[in-house]
């Protein structure tokens, strides 16, 4: 039983603290809202490859730090906490660990050091047309062609799919699925930009008899499935994490404007419906952190942690929510003014909530468990 | 970062689980249903000695003063264990006010005391409120008066819970009326319930739970009763409730009641066809359940790892009261949904189910945590504080 980070852990979260805390503004920030120039702040993120952040989780021998899932996930938190315009997730978790557990040695060799030096970026298309479940690809099929598979389909909201080399992107095939590393540039790619909520790029992704050669076939049949299932609890995980961060930091944010916001001569913190709402959103943030912090340790340690991540996922949906509308609400019309940074948290939180699943699916899947008789506690 | 317990952790609860499955004979759990869940029974002072005596008391507690020597942690798995075993454990007596004898107490209190609390031997009420103080606690008026060598005691306390059948009274009195401020005259005495000044009258509540009024005429005490220094009673009290807001928020009892609400609904019938379980609103609720009963244990297990490292963070103990006491209330409503009409079924009705007529009294008995042991809004004002550095009104 141990709820303190690591010396090497604290090491990480520092430097990424360091880093974004410095480098991400609000006034760079804007540059990128209403889509007015690509979300995608490309010096900061070659200083985060410099910095070694982007191999936190890769192997020694490919250039990475070789630490594990728990340090990327700590990154994803600052990520999250400074809301910053880099494609980290969907990079580093949703494909690079992926490729570097299931990968043969030359698909990593050929991936993975690039990867590391921010020379390569990977993304993954986990999303389809009203199919929310990265593991159960329904509308993108894979008929054999040779060695190779041609691959056909749409997938949704495809993160950074625009300025990646390679997306990894799951198809049904016969009677399971096969996990390839789609070169972005294959013939037969089509990608139409996507306006969200963030403003993060996203891309519908339409597939046409697109030929994959043996040598990005990633995974196929069982192997294609825990493959899947890895990437759905690892970035779930990760967007937990994000979610930390970035609720957090709008809840310190509301405590220090009320507590220097002025009304009827006192600072409005000391009115206590103003401090007890804040309260609630501490209460809330501790359990959306332990919970996040327990699942992202049982899949650091490579057990079983799928109630623990359904768990996770039902607060940071909840607590994301909760928060943005407590720290809109108490900033007053200071929240909603677009010249101050509060507005941006509240579209992450959203973002957060709804990928991957909102809190009553989770819920649901979670109570599916339960009467299963998977989830009893210890 | 590890939430997992070691192998001789869990090697230790599952001593303890069959330790207590043992000890609650159907005998013991009929008398503690009959005391409404608070015990003072003869076989459940029987079974405290015993624990005593099996030297599981003091389990997390320093050999010196004859505890076993092992952490916070483990004295923590032990009350989440004998919680959860349903016996009305005096945690009041063995984790809030023993270790503040231990700590604080003078020579005969350490002596005397302190082994009788690890033997399963001694209870301890707590008298803080008055009729005119509750959570302004520092304007209470009860008052010890120097007299000779001792001091005289007169007043009245409110909400004196278990004093009736308790040995002393962990009770906050004025000692100076003149401090400058209230609570700098307070000090700290242990006072003997078997003191012919001592009186005490019940006052039945919703939950049936019996609370006391006790009454303090012209009881004199030495200085052997006087706890700390004289008129720096409020430090004690202070560190007193933080303890005990950890123990008011165990984990146990709810996940072995989470269990149980789901082992039944998967078990009966509804008369349709299919089982309770298969409904998807049942799912809902106990989803819900789950995913707060897994937010209170990491609470209180970080809770109980702080003290170990010796860094318990009083904005953290607070989040765990105000979580913990707010949830328990979700919880019986959401599980008594699942049970349905029978969850308003008193446990006197012959054949009454005994998880749903331990859910008709938990949700009755409920609301005591939200204001008992410090209300939530005073919770609240040392969270929004204490943790996001907040400026409160001042009072």
């Amino acid at each position: 039983m141990d709820f303190g980070l690591s010396e090497q852990q604290r090491d990480v979260q520092n430097l990424a603290r360091e880093i974004l805390g410095e480098q991400v503004t609000a006034e760079k920030l804007a540059k990128y809202d209403s889509y007015a120039a690509e979300r995608f702040d490309r010096e900061l993120w070659q200083q985060v490859a410099q910095a070694g952040l982007l191999g936190v989780a890769i192997e020694e021998q490919y250039g990475g730090m070789g630490f594990g899932f728990f340090e990327a996930a700590l990154i994803a938190e600052e990520v999250g906490r400074n809301i910053a315009p880099l494609p980290f997730i969907s990079h580093c978790i949703s494909a690079a660990m992926p490729v570097q557990q299931f990968g043969s040695a030359e698909q990593k060799q050929s991936l993975l050091p690039g990867v590391v030096s921010g020379e390569q970026l990977l993304t993954a298309a986990l999303m389809e047309a009203n199919n929310e479940d990265p593991t159960q690809p329904r509308l993108c099929s894979a008929q054999a062609g040779g060695e190779a598979v041609l691959v056909s389909g749409e997938k949704l909201c495809v993160p950074f799919a625009e300025q990646a080399d390679y997306l990894l992107l799951a198809a049904t095939d016969g009677d399971g699925a096969v996990v390839v590393m789609l070169p972005r540039k294959a013939e037969g790619v089509v990608l139409e930009a996507m306006e969200v909520t963030t403003y993060e790029p996203q891309y519908r992704l339409t597939l046409s008899n697109v030929r994959v050669g043996a040598e990005n076939i990633l995974a196929r049949g069982e192997q294609a499935q825990q493959l899947l299932a890895s990437v759905a609890e690892h970035t779930a995980a990760a967007l937990c994490a994000h979610q930390l961060g970035a609720s957090d930091k709008a809840m310190r944010m509301t405590a220090s404007y009320t507590a220097e916001r002025q009304q009827f001569g006192v600072p409005i913190a000391t009115f206590q419906a103003v401090g007890h709402r804040a309260a609630n959103c501490f209460i809330d943030v501790e359990c959306l952190r332990l919970n996040c912090y327990q699942a992202i340790s049982r899949l650091d340690d490579g057990v079983d942690a799928s109630v623990e991540v359904a768990i996770a996922k039902v607060w940071a949906g909840d607590v994301g929510h909760r928060v943005s509308y407590a720290a809109q609400h108490l900033h007053g019309g200071t929240g909603i003014d677009r010249d101050y940074p509060l507005w941006r948290y509240c579209t992450w939180l959203r973002h957060n909530e709804m990928m991957l699943g909102s809190s009553a699916r989770n819920l649901a899947a979670l109570g599916s468990k339960i009467a299963a008789g998977e989830a009893f506690c210890a | 970062m590890k939430v997992e317990f070691s192998a001789e952790q869990n090697a230790l609860r599952k001593e303890l689980r069959a330790y207590f499955e043992a000890l609650m004979t159907p005998e013991l759990k009929a008398e503690c249903d009959e005391s409404m869940g608070e015990g003072g029974g003869p076989l459940w002072r029987e079974a405290l000695k015993q624990m005593g005596r099996d030297g599981w008391i003091g389990v997390g507690w320093p050999k010196e003063l004859g505890g076993r020597g092992m952490s916070p942690i483990e004295q923590f798995i032990f009350v989440e264990e004998v919680m959860r075993a349903g016996y009305p454990f005096p945690f009041l007596t063995t984790e809030s006010v023993g270790p503040q004898l231990a700590e604080h107490g003078n020579e005969w209190q350490k002596r005397e005391i302190v082994p009788k609390i690890l033997a399963g031997e001694c209870l301890i009420a707590i008298g803080y409120s008055e009729p005119g103080a509750g959570t302004d606690l520092a304007s209470l008026k009860t008052s010890a008066v120097r007299d000779g060598d001792g001091w005289l005691i007169n007043g009245q306390k409110m909400w004196t819970s278990l004093a009736h059948f308790c040995d002393y009274v962990w009770l906050a009195c004025r000692t100076d009326p003149d401090a400058a401020k209230p609570h700098k005259g307070i000090s700290m005495f242990l006072v003997p319930t078997n003191d012919p000044g001592w009186s005490c009258s019940p006052v039945v509540t919703l939950g049936g739970v019996r609370t006391n009024a006790t009454y303090y005429d012209n009881i004199r005490v030495n200085d052997d009763a006087l706890v700390g220094e004289e008129n720096a009673g409020w430090k004690l009290i202070t560190s007193q409730l933080n303890r005990e807001r950890l123990s008011l928020v165990n984990f146990g009892p709810t996940a072995e009641m989470f269990n149980n609400v789901v082992r039944w609904a998967q078990q009966t019938d509804l008369p349709e066809g299919g089982k309770i379980i298969d409904q998807a609103w049942v799912q809902i609720n106990l989803a819900k359940v789950r995913a707060g009963v897994e937010a209170l244990k990491l609470v209180c297990y970080k809770q109980a790892w702080a003290m170990t490292e010796g860094q318990l963070d009083m904005a953290d103990a607070s989040a765990a009261k105000v979580y913990g006491s707010e949830f328990f209330i979700e919880v019986y409503r959401l599980l008594g949904e699942v049970i349905g009409q029978a969850s308003l079924i008193n446990r006197r009705t012959p054949g009454a189910d005994p998880i749903a007529s331990r859910i008709e009294r938990l949700y009755r008995t409920a609301s005591i945590i939200t204001f008992g042991g410090g209300t939530n809004e005073i919770q609240r004002d040392i969270i929004s504080a204490a943790g996001l550095w907040m400026p409160r009104a001042s009072r």
